[in-house]
């Protein structure tokens, strides 16, 4: 076994060493080029561009998610608040539901007729983003005298508190209207438009899926020069001592609060866009379970690890929401056995989540530098990897 | 920079896999996001030139197939019934599933758009039967109208989706209908009819103070609205109106607060999930009160203790509505009913199952006295809109113009020697 | 790698130490007082106020403490099957620092599988007295031998290779089996809550203290609980394997050092909080009468959310945030209505843990390696 894996790092080795130093933009610009084509490929209602749109989604709420727990090092299980909070955000700035309200910024018809609060757009999303990155510094004031794990279950309280309110929405009013529509939900949202676009149609998703697109290329070009700046390194200091990053100087509280707001307002903006996709906010979406659910796609895909996340969200969205019920659904019948797969989608995925975590622990695509750490200094363990080193990494630059 | 190229071929890899993936299964199947549970194949085979599509979209995993898989077979049966064929047209049926394991309402709205969306730009297609849920509908009718399609439920009652009547969001029914212009109708009456229902029975009953719990689904929250709203009206004062989870072990704290209001009656707006425990939790805290339910509830998996229903202790207490007024009273009912039973081999069947049945009767036949005009959605739509002294299974109705069904009468059941619901009354609200 | 929370400045002066004194005062107290709030609030409410009564054919106002009396004994024996799990939790995350988010289901697992024991026995609403005096305990130790057998083989499977891992990675397998029982919960009996038969007649009073019924199911719940802890609470203090599973949750190096095998210990500790969550799923089956295959996430969310409130790692404070909750729960739902209890449960939970980080009577656990 170990034989295997080091034939296979040497393979690696060799063919790294034969490509050109530009390969990396290359295969960057190659991956977004490919993208963009892919929902050309298919029908303009296609299910599987529905699910790459669902799973586009939950790569920037994984990202924002990495910032916290990732980046940070703050077990974050409440995530799902700043969903329900993008979400309702959108319900309020981008819908009829305030009725009393007669607010219209830049919108077209038919919003522009509707009473209530009617924003543009982008407005919304950013409007959703001020929102929960707000939120986030709120959530995160308790828990900075906290210890790792009382974190955990702090931000998750938070998250069920948010998701009672969501519920009792309809019996607290403000100004006479009621703040959520509880399980029956706000429903009848603004469809966003955009100038050159058009109105976004539901029989039309292509230009849904050029939106989230764009909002993730947004999202992973401000992670990566987040990552790489002062901050960054700060979050990491952090994460790895906190008693020798605070005596280096890093002010504590204003870090933490940063983490947890930057990584809120992914969350919210894409809670945001997910509302207007679906045009209903239902309080029975926002459940402890998708907390969990963006975690594992953190922590499959490599904590901190930028690209490792990205992998792990649309590998386990792809899979929970395409390839068992869609693809693999009738896949029993076909073969004469009489049951439904999606009967069992619960464990498959649960049993895919213990697979990969016990053959791979460190993740997918491993954070560089947790790597170096386990290689250098601590002698031979299963997770060692022979043939990383030190060589090439220029003196100043950010190992991540 | 070496980790890049890792990540980047592992991505493109993931990808190219999952694009072949799709391509593969999205050109195998036409129902990819289908597959009723009681059978594996999903379509009739298509022939030659004529042919329609009929989709059906109802949540096919989890609890509620105990109504939902009898209102498919009902569908079904109406298909077998006619030979698949309305008319000149040779109908292709195409099943939608649009609950998943692990959503927690059953129905998952992403999937519910995405049905709904199949249905919508099929060329084919004419008439969708579905959804079963009303949280379902407020997503997929916006859809459905976009694309012009008939869409006709056989199951949604809450009222916001075709009237604005008290107790319904502002905006509604009109956010729904982007195009200004109906496609959607209903064989059910809505809640306001069924709750005035619910009142009328409760005075005839002997009732004065009722209490009302609701499952906090757009239901029972719907339906618990309009008892409150119409319960002076009838005489009736409603104490207290309190959502519960329906999930919750028990209900006794519940329980006790009826004791102390004085309610010598309860009104359950439930569907079947917590239904027996409340009434057991209810009969537990107060032996004599009458306690009332709605459709959602009215089945044997309720009623009858075999079946997991609460004791038979409680059964002479217990009162639920329902928009057929005994199947055997109907010209089309003890027909259906035989059919029903020597296709499936159920003689009772949960009450949806006529439900389904119904639904695609009425496809078939707008659909053939469309004759060459069969596979035009508009034509279909206006036709459903047309609809006058339609005799079907379920009684004699036609609809308004609000799409909702004519019917306004219920049949109130009380608890059978049997276990199950019969029927013994009939409610006609004005 | 580990977070730790930062040493508070020692004061030079002596005003500052003072107020330093006052503020943990101020702590400790508050805490107290912040506990206490909700009886002492809705005692003088039912005492000035009253609360609804129904006597003589129409609505009365009681003013006495029955009501709250009630509550309270209602609150204590839903939280002892709350501490059961409870105790589960804490004594994993002590040894081996690990939230085991499948614990809730092997819980949900004790139930289903107590029920179907006692339909395999011949136990049903017709069994004599005797048959049941006989019937239970057996189905009770069946259960708990299955779901500490069942925790073992988790931890075995799905911790044990990750030893070495980065410290998240096992939550995510914990995630894994949780999701895998809860689908075997799922096939074995359906989506909804399934009725269970009464088989104690759970409703019946056994007692009446002043006013206040204690009916036959408080008695189970605590008849249940109170040896259970007992026994573990002789057992970690006066046994070797006991003072084994201390030792390996203050530092496992050192542990191995002195020869005590890790492995089987940690094993142990499975075991036991395994055993605890399946005697808590046979007496919430007999208690609520009704099982469902959801019920383990989210009575695992509330018995997690007692053991840190009492501190984690801490097996008195496990009991404590159990009961502390089991009271709270039934309070709120009474009064305020059951929709708003997660609210005051968490957010009593956040207070406590602002007030007091380490949790109700939580102390430093081992030091980050």
């Amino acid at each position: 076994m170990n034989e295997l894996r080091a034939q296979l790092q040497e393979w690696r080795a060799a063919i790294e060493r034969r490509l050109p130093s530009w390969w990396p933009r290359a295969l960057a610009v190659a991956l977004i080029a490919f993208g963009l084509i892919l929902p050309q490929l298919f029908s303009v209602t296609s299910n599987f561009v529905n699910t790459e749109i669902l799973s586009l989604t939950y790569v920037m709420f994984a990202l924002g998610l990495n910032i916290v727990v990732g980046f940070a090092g703050l077990l974050d299980l409440g995530y799902v608040a700043f969903f329900a909070l993008g979400s309702y955000a959108f319900g309020w700035l981008g819908s009829g539901w305030f009725y009393k309200a007669h607010v219209h910024i830049l919108v077209h018809a038919p919003a522009s007729t509707i009473p209530g609060i009617h924003l543009n757009f982008v407005l919304i999303l950013i409007c959703a983003g001020i929102f929960t990155a707000l939120a986030g510094a709120v959530i995160g004031v308790p828990t900075l005298r906290l210890r790792g794990d009382y974190i955990a279950i702090v931000t998750l309280a938070f998250g069920e508190i948010i998701r009672v309110f969501a519920l009792q929405g309809p019996s607290l009013k403000i100004f006479g209207m009621p703040l959520t529509g509880g399980e029956l939900g706000i429903s009848g949202t603004d469809a966003p438009y955009l100038p050159g676009v058009g109105m976004f149609s539901q029989l039309n998703i292509r230009p849904w899926y050029y939106t989230i697109f764009a909002l993730v290329l947004i999202t992973l070009f401000v992670n990566l020069r987040v990552r790489d700046s002062r901050l960054g390194r700060a979050w990491i200091a952090l994460r790895e001592d906190e008693v020798a990053a605070v005596s280096m100087g890093i002010p504590l509280v204003r870090t933490k609060l940063f983490a947890y707001s930057l990584g809120a307002a992914f969350g919210g903006i894409a809670g945001a866009f997910l509302a207007a996709y679906t045009t209903l906010i239902d309080a029975g979406e926002f459940q402890f379970g998708f907390s969990i659910f963006v975690l594992s796609m953190v922590i499959l895909g490599g904590l901190g690890s930028i690209w490792g996340v990205v992998l792990g969200a649309l590998l386990l969205a792809n899979i929970n929401y395409y390839l068992i019920p869609d693809v693999f659904n009738s896949l029993p019948g076909d073969l004469g056995l009489n049951f439904n797969l999606t009967d069992l989608q619960v464990s498959i995925f649960g049993f895919l989540l213990v697979i990969v975590m016990v053959l791979r622990p460190q993740g997918l695509v491993p954070e560089r530098r947790r790597k170096l750490e386990l290689t250098r200094g601590l002698g031979e363990t299963e997770l060692e990897e022979p043939g990383t080193s030190w060589a090439g990494v220029e003196p100043g630059e950010v190992v991540q | 920079m070496r980790f890049l190229v890792a990540k980047g071929l592992a991505g493109l890899l993931v990808l190219g896999s999952v694009v072949a993936v799709a391509a593969c299964g999205s050109s195998g199947s036409s129902s990819s996001a289908s597959s009723s549970s009681t059978s594996g194949s999903s379509g009739s085979a298509s022939s030659g030139g004529k042919t329609i599509d009929i989709y059906s979209d109802l949540p096919l995993t989890g609890a509620v197939t105990a109504q939902t898989v009898p209102a498919l077979n009902g569908e079904k049966l109406a298909l077998k019934q006619a030979g698949n064929k309305a008319g000149q047209w040779t109908v292709n049926f195409v099943s939608l599933n649009d609950a998943t394991a692990t959503s927690p309402t059953n129905y998952d709205l992403n999937v519910c758009q995405a049905n709904a969306r199949k249905a919508a730009t099929d060329p084919k297609a004419v008439y969708l039967v579905g959804p079963f849920n009303s949280g379902c509908a407020e997503v997929e009718i916006p859809i459905t109208n976009q694309g012009g399609l008939a869409q006709v439920s056989p199951a949604n009652t809450y009222p916001g989706l075709t009237t604005n009547d008290p107790g319904t969001s502002p905006g509604e029914p009109a956010k729904y209908y982007p195009t200004g212009k109906r496609t959607y109708l209903r064989i059910v009456p809505r809640d306001t009819i069924q709750g005035q229902a619910g009142l009328v029975a409760m005075k005839q009953e002997g009732c004065t103070r009722v209490a009302v719990a609701n499952d906090k689904t757009p239901y029972g929250v719907g339906l618990a609205t309009q008892v409150q709203l119409h319960g002076k009206a009838n005489g009736i004062t409603v104490t207290g109106v309190t959502p519960l989870d329906p999930t919750s072990p028990n209900f006794r704290s519940y329980a006790s607060t009826i004791k102390s209001t004085g309610a010598n009656c309860v009104y359950t707006a439930f569907n079947p999930p917590g239904e027996v425990e409340l009434v057991k939790d209810i009969n537990a805290a107060v032996p004599t009160a009458k306690i009332f339910g709605g459709d959602g509830v009215c089945s044997g998996g309720e009623t009858n203790p075999k079946m997991g229903g609460f004791p038979a202790s409680i059964a002479p207490l217990f009162f639920c509505t329902v928009a057929t007024q005994g199947l055997t009273t109907y010209p089309g009912g003890k027909a259906f009913l035989a059919a029903y039973k020597s296709a499936y081999g159920v003689s009772d069947p949960d009450p949806y199952s006529i439900y389904g049945y119904e639904d695609m009767q009425l496809a078939l036949k707008t659909i053939a006295g469309l004759g060459a005009q069969g596979d035009s959605k508009s034509a279909v739509v206006a036709a459903l809109f047309a609809t006058k002294n339609y005799a079907g299974a379920i009684g004699t109705y036609g609809f308004d113009a609000n799409g909702d069904t004519t019917l306004k009468s219920y049949g109130l059941y009380k608890v059978g020697p049997d276990g199950n619901p019969l029927f013994f009354k009939t409610i006609t609200v004005s | 790698m580990e977070a730790r929370s930062l040493p508070t400045r020692t004061a030079s002066s002596g005003g500052k130490r003072a107020l330093l004194a006052i503020r943990r005062a101020a702590g400790r107290w508050g805490l107290v007082a912040l506990l206490l709030a909700f009886p002492i609030y809705f005692g003088a409410h039912d005492l000035i106020t009253g609360y609804p009564g129904y006597a003589h054919g129409h609505g009365t106002r009681v003013h006495d403490l029955t009501y709250l009396g009630t509550n309270v004994v209602q609150g204590i024996s839903n939280g002892a099957i709350w501490a059961l799990i409870a105790i589960g939790y804490t004594l994993v995350y002590g040894i081996i620092e690990l939230i085991n988010f499948a614990h809730g289901d092997v819980f949900m697992i004790g139930s289903m599988t107590g029920v179907s024991l006692w339909s395999a026995i011949g136990l049903g609403l017709a069994t004599s007295t005797l048959g049941l005096v006989v019937g239970l305990p057996l189905a009770l130790l069946v259960c708990m031998l299955v779901c500490g057998a069942l925790n073992v083989l988790i931890e075995r499977v799905g911790y044990r290779p990750l030893r070495g891992a980065p410290r998240l990675a096992p939550l995510i397998t914990a995630v894994g089996f949780s999701f895998i029982l809860q689908n075997v919960g799922l096939l074995w009996r359906g989506g909804s809550t399934v009725g269970v038969s009464d088989l104690i007649r759970e409703n019946k009073s056994v007692v009446q203290i002043s006013g206040v019924v204690v009916h036959r199911a408080d008695v189970l719940s605590i008849g249940v609980t109170i040896p259970l802890v007992i026994l573990l609470g002789w057992f970690v203090s006066r046994t070797r394997q006991g003072k084994a599973m201390r030792a390996t949750a203050q530092d496992p190096e050192a542990a191995r050092l002195m020869g005590i095998n890790v492995d089987w210990t940690i094993s142990l500790t499975f075991l036991i909080g395994g055993a605890l969550a399946g005697a808590a799923g046979l007496v919430y089956a007999l208690y609520e009468t009704t099982i469902w295959y959801l019920q383990g996430f989210e009575a695992g969310l509330i018995a997690f959310t007692a053991a840190v409130m009492g501190g984690i790692g801490n097996l008195r404070g496990a009991v404590l945030g159990g009961l502390i909750i089991g009271c709270i729960q039934q309070t709120i739902d009474a009064r305020v209505g059951p929709q708003w209890t997660p609210f005051f449960v968490f957010g009593l939970l956040i207070i406590v843990l602002v007030l007091r980080p380490q949790g109700l009577l939580g102390e430093e656990t081992r030091e980050a390696g």
